[in-house]
């Protein structure tokens, strides 16, 4: 009687526990089962002239609206938003023939994540990933502490589910605070969770690992390996659970606040103390790129900057970090915005206001036109075109060849992909429209026998018969 | 392989075979022997293996590595002709060992890379010294070559003294021009090549092509690595003008506008120009005397100082650019020019000729080897100017290693200060040398500065 009173009030002990939300560290197979509500995989297409390639990413869920966030890497950013095609959304572990459909929402310039939202009917099934956050400002996880997170197996696995667990190492600021774990805790892009099922960060992919490779002939080669599918790497949630909530209006994610300092770098720690500036950190302007917001503040070629808005830049380990805290601190703002920077020049400290303006036409932005009888892809000569090719805004004009069809005419006549297309038969085309009417007009002659390309490769430029018949 | 039928016995067959080739042998015994006897002999007597000793600037450190190539004597006081890649101003050491075996010093005259030769001169004091002996070999005119010539190799293949290897010329009128094979520096854009099937290896470099008579009718320079029996000479009367310049002045100075042609092939009918005129202009380099004077990109030259150019195929383009490098620098140069339905005449100044490898150094102390950057090497990256020094080696553990300086970095201030000579960087290091201190460079690698920190 005594022991079945006892067994009773224990029970109930774990009961009352479960539904603090706080439910006893080991229970894992009922927290995976709740958690895994909160991830998916995505399938999405993406279509060049030629070919429609297949992607599959991990997603989580972000929202109750069906909002889903994929890491960076998923999409390459030079793609056409419009190029990306048929979205869709597997529940882990169902039928992968029964899908839901997503719609692209565009790149958050901040998080670099590309956001979809589903539809409506596979909503009920999700979990905000939110749902398992901590309820108050957790402390950083401690070192040794037990982490654990979800992977998914191939779409042949129907997507299956799979745990694993590792132990905290090493908490960096990258510039976000980042765990580090002795092993796999995750698929890039999915969450992770402490011990009690706190959502605690998601797994970042892009790190790898160094090994030395012996074989017959290589004795201790050194090769990094880089686990694709999982990986040993999460951001704090701390850090980037404000990213969440940041749906990009539209699907160019602008507005994107631009400065215009090209190729910054860091300034090591040896640097500033030669500079006399102590434990300052900084950033090195490469250059300051013409009609730029950064050039008509009075931002100078190699000014070191070392604040903004009189707050100093922080110092992180490795130094090149502090370079993508810039580029953070930037893109959080809006164009219009103004900031002050503090930057060293020569031995001067000088102070410079500078109002962002809206990023030019972005390469993924720039219109396009495939000519197939010829054999190659016109697209606008935009900004960044300028910037690489070193061309002055004045003299910009033509269209980049952004494919080449192997073994076409426009192929067999020596184009090359991003050759710069400056004349068609020997008159100059100043814009995009009158490049491409030129360009279909010879496209629909019939009777063309060739036309003939002024191209520019690497500063130098060459005239190219295309034969077609 | 076994014979599919015999009607005859074998043995019959078989002596008339021997004796068809017994017949044809002695028909042609009295030519060969005649080669044999007078030129070939008197050529073998001219022909050296050439052993360098050269110095390298791409480890970080001034370094010395060792080489053979070949070479022939062409003159009674001992000039050597030889490749510009087998001996280059780099060469610390030349030694020249003659058809005796005997082994004597020999120093650089003069260099060109372009048509990649070089002109040694032998210790005659040396040779006078020791009692030893020479001939010279003759030139043969190599307009005159035919394809399906024979013609023989002699040089040192891997080091082996003295081997002669035949075969014909595959082609004599070969364009190839490579803008970094020799040494890093440009060769081919003036000259034709002769092309042979004579097997030529490493260590032939330098070495003649002669004819049956051993007259030479080329120098042997290159050949396609992995293909069979597809090798390149320098033609003799290419030669023989560059070794009259070399002995003269110990260089060969040529003009440049900045053009670079492409050939016309059937564009004839789209610039509306009769067959066989004009040179087509595929690129201008930026800043050169063309630019300046307006010319472009698919612009035609149809005549250069009056004289009508015809630059249908690629072959024809070497001579053309030669006419423009011959002349004096500093000279007038007349063009007429078509672009779309209007001609004009621009007149250009020429500049003397630079290659795009500029000087190499090493700062010991600072585990650091440089190459200058030159005016070419600047336009070719589309840098602002040539100012600065391109790192072509950093010797782990060393000042410039530890900062993190790397190959093509390229340092273009040392403290603040311009580096727009060699001579400015040598100053410094030696300041560095005289009273080590913390050293700032500022270097740009694919456009991006960097700022490093020697420490002694």
């Amino acid at each position: 009687m005594i022991t079945a009173l006892r067994i009773h009030f224990f029970v109930l002990g774990i009961a009352l526990l479960a539904t603090a939300g706080a439910r006893a560290a080991d229970d894992v197979p009922s927290l995976f089962q709740e958690r895994v509500k909160s991830v998916v995989a995505v399938e999405f297409f993406t279509e060049s002239e030629l070919d429609r390639r297949p992607t599959v990413s991990a997603a989580l869920v972000a929202d109750a609206n069906g909002t889903l966030v994929l890491p960076a890497s998923a999409i390459n950013s030079y793609v056409p938003p419009a190029k990306l095609k048929d979205f869709r959304v597997y529940l882990p572990g169902r039928p992968a023939n029964d899908y839901a459909v997503g719609e692209y929402l565009g790149q958050d310039p901040v998080s670099g994540w590309h956001f979809v939202r589903v539809e409506e009917k596979l909503r009920a099934s999700l979990v905000p990933v939110t749902a398992f956050a901590a309820k108050t400002t957790s402390a950083e996880p401690a070192m040794g502490e037990e982490f654990w997170g979800i992977g998914l197996r191939g779409k042949d696995e129907d997507f299956k589910p799979y745990f694993m667990a590792s132990r905290i190492s090493l908490v960096q600021s990258l510039p976000e605070r980042t765990g580090i774990a002795l092993a796999e805790v995750a698929a890039p892009g999915l969450p992770v969770f402490d011990r009690s099922g706190v959502f605690a960060g998601v797994a970042v992919g892009g790190f790898g690992q160094t090994y030395l490779q012996y074989s017959r002939n290589d004795r201790g080669l050194p090769v990094m390996l880089m686990n694709t599918d999982e990986s040993s790497v999460f951001q704090l949630a701390a850090a980037i659970t404000p990213w969440l909530s940041r749906v990009p209006a539209n699907v160019s994610g602008r507005p994107i606040a631009w400065l215009g300092a090209y190729a910054l770098q860091p300034m090591d720690p040896e640097v500033a103390s030669f500079l006399k500036l102590g434990d300052q950190s900084g950033c090195v302007v490469s250059e300051v790129l013409e009609g730029s917001p950064a050039e008509s503040a009075g931002l100078k070629n190699r000014d070191i900057i070392l604040a903004i808005n009189g707050q100093a830049l922080p110092r992180f380990k490795p130094d090149r970090v502090v370079v993508t805290y810039f580029d953070r601190e930037l893109s959080a703002r809006k164009p219009g915005d103004t900031l002050s920077l503090t930057v060293l020049r020569g031995t001067e400290r000088v102070e410079i206001k500078v109002a962002l303006a809206e990023q030019p036409k972005l390469m993924r932005e720039a219109d396009r036109t495939y000519f197939e009888k010829l054999g190659f892809t016109a697209r606008e000569f935009v900004y960044g075109d300028g910037v690489v090719r070193r061309v002055k805004l004045a003299a910009r004009k033509g269209v980049v060849a952004h494919f080449v069809k192997p073994s076409s005419p426009a192929a067999t006549a020596g184009l090359r992909p991003d050759d710069w297309i400056i004349e068609v038969d020997g008159a100059e085309v100043k814009t995009y429209a009158e490049a491409v009417a030129k360009l279909a007009a010879i496209e629909a002659d019939a009777s063309r026998n060739d036309f003939v390309l002024l191209t520019s490769r690497g500063g130098e430029t060459a005239v190219l018969r295309v034969k077609l018949k | 392989m076994k014979p599919v039928t015999v009607k005859e016995s074998p043995k019959s067959s078989i002596t008339r075979k021997i004796t068809l080739l017994a017949v044809a042998f002695c028909a042609f015994l009295p030519a060969a022997e005649a080669a044999v006897s007078r030129g070939f002999t008197r050529l073998m007597d001219a022909v050296v293996r050439i052993d360098v000793r050269e110095e390298s600037f791409d480890t970080g450190a001034r370094r010395f590595t060792a080489g053979i190539g070949s070479g022939v004597i062409v003159s009674a006081d001992g000039l050597i002709l030889t490749n510009a890649h087998v001996a280059s101003p780099r060469a610390v050491e030349l030694s020249v060992t003659l058809a005796s075996l005997e082994r004597v010093n020999a120093t650089l005259v003069g260099w060109d890379h372009w048509t990649d030769l070089a002109l040694l001169r032998i210790d005659l004091a040396e040779v006078k010294r020791r009692g030893l002996a020479f001939t010279h070999a003759e030139f043969a005119d190599s307009d005159d070559l035919f394809p399906g010539q024979t013609v023989y190799a002699v040089g040192t293949p891997h080091g082996l003294t003295r081997t002669v290897t035949r075969g014909i010329i595959s082609n004599n009128r070969r364009y190839f021009a490579d803008n970094r094979g020799v040494k890093g520096y440009e060769t081919g854009l003036f000259n034709t090549w002769l092309q042979t099937d004579a097997a030529i290896n490493p260590g032939n470099s330098g070495g003649p092509l002669v004819d049956e008579k051993g007259r030479v009718v080329g120098i042997n320079s290159r050949g396609y690595l992995g293909a069979d029996n597809l090798a390149f000479a320098i033609p003799s009367n290419i030669a023989k003008k560059v070794v009259a310049g070399l002995a003269a002045n110990g260089a060969i100075t040529r003009s440049y506008i900045g053009i670079v042609p492409g050939a016309l092939l059937d564009l004839e009918g789209f610039y509306s120009l009769k067959q066989n005129t004009g040179l087509l202009i595929n690129s201008v380099d930026p800043g050169s005397p063309a630019a300046r004077a307006g010319l472009r990109g698919g612009d035609i030259v149809l005549s250069i100082n009056g004289a009508p150019v015809d630059g249908r195929f690629p072959e024809q383009l070497p001579p053309i650019l030669n006419i423009i490098a011959s002349l004096p620098v500093g000279a007038k140069v007349k063009l007429v020019v078509k672009r779309g339905e209007q001609t004009t005449t621009p007149e250009l100044v020429t500049e003397k000729l630079e290659s795009r490898q500029g000087e190499e150094w090493a700062f010991e102390k600072w585990g650091l080897t440089v190459r200058k950057v030159s005016r070419a090497y600047a336009r070719e990256n589309q840098l602002d100017d040539d100012t600065g020094l391109l790192v072509i080696g950093v010797q782990p553990g060393f000042p410039a290693a530890v900062a993190g300086l790397d190959r093509g970095d390229i340092i273009t201030k040392i403290n603040q200060e311009r580096i727009a000579s060699l001579e400015v960087a040598k100053k410094l290091h030696e300041a560095f040398v005289a009273k080590p201190a913390p050293t700032l460079i500022e270097a740009e690698s694919d456009r991006r500065v960097s700022l490093y920190i020697l420490k002694p």
